[in-house]
């Protein structure tokens, strides 16, 4: 365990909340891109959890023998990933890359959801510096002490 | 008998117990979205209440996170954002009084032992 254990785990947090934030916006962006006959994929973050054995920390406390407190390392974006989600077709027979029956192939983007996304990232990212506040003004707490 | 008082040992032990679960807690917000993840807690005022009804020192006692089983939402995870942003709150203002509680009686300390000059 370190002194600042709590700020760097909400900072893992924001983190994370920003790079979902990050692919929300690319998957908006994207909700046109045929790409000549191969669309946009809409892609998704897939976060997992730190365990407490990832830190230099953790690492010299437990080479130490001083051992491992439990204290966890907050979270980090594992992958990436293109959703596996069938292209929509669209008809649209002046559209050039139309094929024979005029339909051409979109992006499945629902910027419904792609909107939903965002305002549950947004939620999630203000309680990670909510409680980011918190821990901070505790510090400050412990270093009032010293005066 | 030593300078510090059971009270006070005690009280510097609740603080560490108290930012431990300040860090568990946060670990928890920040994997409010993360499939399957079980969130943890830490009850340091049973562990510590253990440990001094037990006749141990609280600088002996050791604070560890235990796992709550419960799922909230759809994928898998069992973070509730709204409790455990209640719970930081509640965490932040205890540890705030433990502090100036410690200070008060140090100060009290201080004062018996006259290192501060008057005069």
């Amino acid at each position: 365990m370190s002194f600042f254990d709590a700020l760097n785990i909400s900072a893992t947090g924001l983190t994370a909340e920003r790079t979902e934030m990050d692919v929300t916006s690319e998957n908006l962006a994207n909700a046109q891109s045929t790409n000549d006959g191969t669309p946009y994929k809409p892609q998704a973050v897939e976060l997992q959890s730190v365990g407490s054995g990832s830190s230099f920390q953790t690492e010299l406390a437990s080479a130490m023998g001083t051992g491992d407190d439990g204290t966890p390392g907050g979270v980090q974006v594992s992958s990436i990933v293109n959703e596996n989600v069938p292209d929509q077709l669209v008809y649209d027979p002046g559209n050039p890359q139309a094929n024979k029956q005029g339909y051409v192939k979109e992006p499945n983007i629902q910027p419904v959801t792609e909107m939903t996304n965002l305002i549950q990232e947004s939620n999630s990212y203000q309680a990670d510096v909510t409680a980011m506040a918190t821990s901070k003004q505790m510090y400050s707490d412990t270093l009032d002490l010293l005066k | 008998m030593s300078l510090l008082d059971n009270t006070q040992l005690a009280l510097e032990s609740a603080m560490s117990g108290s930012m431990l679960q300040q860090s568990v807690l946060a670990n928890n917000l920040a994997n409010a979205d993360t499939p399957n993840f079980e969130p943890s807690n830490v009850n340091f005022q049973q562990t510590l209440a253990d440990a001094v009804a037990s006749g141990k020192s609280p600088t002996s006692v050791t604070y560890a996170p235990y796992v709550q089983p419960q799922v909230t939402a759809a994928n898998g995870n069992g973070v509730d954002p709204d409790t455990t942003n209640a719970e930081i709150a509640e965490n932040g203002l205890l540890y705030q009084d433990m502090v100036q509680i410690a200070a008060q009686r140090e100060s009290i300390l201080e004062t018996a032992m006259n290192t501060t000059t008057s005069g």
